[in-house]
């Protein structure tokens, strides 16, 4: 027997310092959370704690502002995921066929996803700004009305899934277009053959054999949808009048501005069972799919 | 035995760029519509960076004009007035030691446990694993709360420890270095602990060598992520002698909110950095977002 096969003790030298920083930094703290979630926390001194059971999370369910600001999170994923997805699958099945200066396309689209969240949103407030905005000046010019964007209740919401598909799209298209190259050539080029059109040649062979990325794209939007929060502290705040206070955003007012730790912990808690079952309800919607082809 | 040629940088990316057919005349690469589709794009997504350009070198009143003035003038003080109103020295000093001793620290625990998880034996090897997958569903802002309690117990707050540690170890490297080491060359590590090399020599003179590639996509990522991020160092630090820049760029928001040809030449020389480390190694971080696909297809 080789030496390899022997069960080696060093193993866990060699997690060791990785297995400390999850354990620290993520696993403990995520039972933590879920502990502080059960009392009346005293944020300066948590020895003043009371036990309160559930009473947290009835609160929360009971109250309007959860309701308000799951419906402002669902708005925000409803108008960055299926659209992201739409138009990231879109442009990447534009860039599969090599042309002259595809490289730097592809280059120009990603760029946005490598800049900081707060600087390029200071850039797009400007843009979205309702007086001197470069938007408004293109509406004024094609003779439509202007819009107060970032100021409006109506419209600030709009203008922050613009930034943030604006922001990240280009991961997505990225992932795509390594999706689809691995996507044998012969395939599509026997459904050719068979007759088929483009049309139908992307939605029997393409889009069935893409499933994965799609998958992949779909959760890793999701998750990052739910999570958002730099574009909305920096370009609203959750404003005009918690018109963009999506789960996220009101979590960190709830701990970091009130110091409701208590509720907030709660909070960071449903968001998580948020979150995980979102994940696990795609996963299953696909696999189901997945069958059926 | 060792003669496995390296894997260098120099090998293609794998975003796979499809041979283009030779001697086809350019009309012919370039479908009208493609090229269409292709000039609107790279409009729509580089007009913001020159926008914060033009806004930048422009002058209040071309600023206050409406419709917008399309072109800069020149007026260089802005990026003087901007870098004289806040400490932007210290603030890059700060994230360039927080985003490379953070990556130095990512590379070194997603070797260690790479190596481990790709060529050792273990018990409870894959629930280990799982569970360090695991760690990948707990969202940041869910631990925003118990970890400030953590780092304030530990005396780490408004520190640069705060800043590095807790984001010492990272599922992707790992997963991505596991990967590399899967698929190593049985033999070569039998033969080198045959020659009596230890595994830490071995680590260090032929695995390093071997994974650069996943190695230097893995530190992009993790300098760049450091280097972008916010909501962390907001809430864990408080003293602009510790803080990174971008929490420096939105104190400067809050308080030169309505001075926009300096908000851009602020923007302009915090983001030049990271735009710089992209455009020197943008293929590195194409490779990068197609290895993370890796993920789930297994």
């Amino acid at each position: 027997m080789d030496s390899t096969d022997r069960r080696r003790p060093a193993a866990y030298l060699y997690l060791a310092p990785a297995g400390l920083v999850f354990a620290v930094f993520t696993l403990i703290p995520a039972f933590y959370v879920l502990y502080i979630s059960l009392f009346n926390w005293n944020f300066l001194n948590s020895a003043q704690s009371t036990f309160v059971g559930l009473k947290n999370y009835g609160h929360l369910l009971g109250s309007s502002q959860f309701w308000h600001s799951l419906l402002i999170s669902l708005y925000f994923a409803a108008g960055t995921v299926p659209v992201g997805l739409f138009l990231a699958l879109g442009i990447a099945l534009a860039l599969m066929n090599p042309f002259t200066g595809r490289g730097f396309v592809r280059l120009a689209v990603f760029s946005p996803y490598v800049t900081p969240v707060v600087a390029t949103s200071i850039v797009w407030i400007w843009i979205f700004n309702p007086q001197f905005g470069l938007l408004n000046g293109l509406l004024h010019m094609v003779h439509l009305p202007e819009l107060g964007w970032l100021q409006s209740q109506r419209w600030a919401m709009p203008g922050v899934i613009l930034y943030t598909l604006w922001h990240s799209l280009g991961f997505d298209v990225i992932i795509f277009m390594a999706g689809l190259s691995t996507i044998s050539a012969d395939l599509r080029e026997a459904a050719r053959i068979d007759g088929a059109n483009r049309w139908q040649e992307f939605w029997s062979v393409t889009w069935p054999l893409l499933t994965p990325t799609t998958l992949f794209v779909l959760i890793i939007t999701t998750i990052g949808s739910l999570q958002a929060f730099t574009q909305f502290f920096t370009m609203t705040a959750g404003g005009p009048l918690s018109a963009t206070t999506t789960t996220s955003y009101w979590l960190y007012e709830l701990a970091f501005l009130f110091y409701r730790t208590g509720p907030a912990a709660a909070l960071a808690v449903l968001l998580f069972v948020i979150i995980a079952t979102l994940t696990a309800l795609q996963m299953w919607l696909a696999q189901k799919r997945a069958y059926y082809q | 035995m060792l003669e496995h040629k390296p894997n260098t940088e120099d090998q293609p990316a794998p975003v796979s760029i499809p041979s283009r057919k030779p001697k086809r005349k350019l009309w012919r690469r370039l479908p009208w519509w493609q090229w269409l589709l292709g000039l609107f794009l790279v409009v729509i997504f580089l007009f913001p960076f020159y926008w914060v350009i033009v806004t930048s070198l422009n002058g209040a009143n071309q600023v206050l004009q409406f419709p917008p003035v399309f072109l800069p003038h020149g007026q260089w003080q802005n990026y003087i007035r901007a870098w004289s109103e806040a400490p932007w020295l210290r603030y890059f000093l700060n994230t360039l030691f927080i985003a490379s001793a953070t990556t130095l620290l990512v590379v070194m625990t997603s070797l260690l446990a790479g190596f481990a998880f790709g060529t050792m034996r273990f018990w409870g090897k894959s629930a280990l694993f799982a569970g360090f997958i695991a760690m990948m569903m707990i969202p940041q802002t869910v631990l925003l709360i118990p970890d400030y309690i953590v780092l304030r117990d530990l005396h780490w707050l408004n520190t640069y420890w705060a800043q590095i540690v807790p984001w010492g170890a990272s599922v992707f490297g790992i997963f991505l270095l596991r990967q590399y080491f899967l698929s190593f060359p049985r033999e070569m590590i039998e033969a080198a602990r045959l020659d009596g090399a230890s595994e830490i020599r071995f680590i260090w003179a032929i695995a390093i060598p071997m994974a650069k590639p996943a190695l230097i996509t893995i530190a992009l990522y993790v300098f760049l992520g450091s280097w972008n991020s916010f909501l962390w160092p907001y809430i864990m630090t408080q003293s602009p002698s510790v803080q990174p820049i971008e929490v420096g760029l939105a104190t400067f928001l809050g308080t030169n909110g309505t001075d926009w040809t300096g908000l851009s030449a602020a923007v302009v020389f915090t983001t030049l950095p990271v735009m710089l480390l992209f455009l020197v190694a943008q293929r590195q971080f194409l490779a990068g977002a197609y290895s993370a696909t890796g993920g789930v297809k297994g």
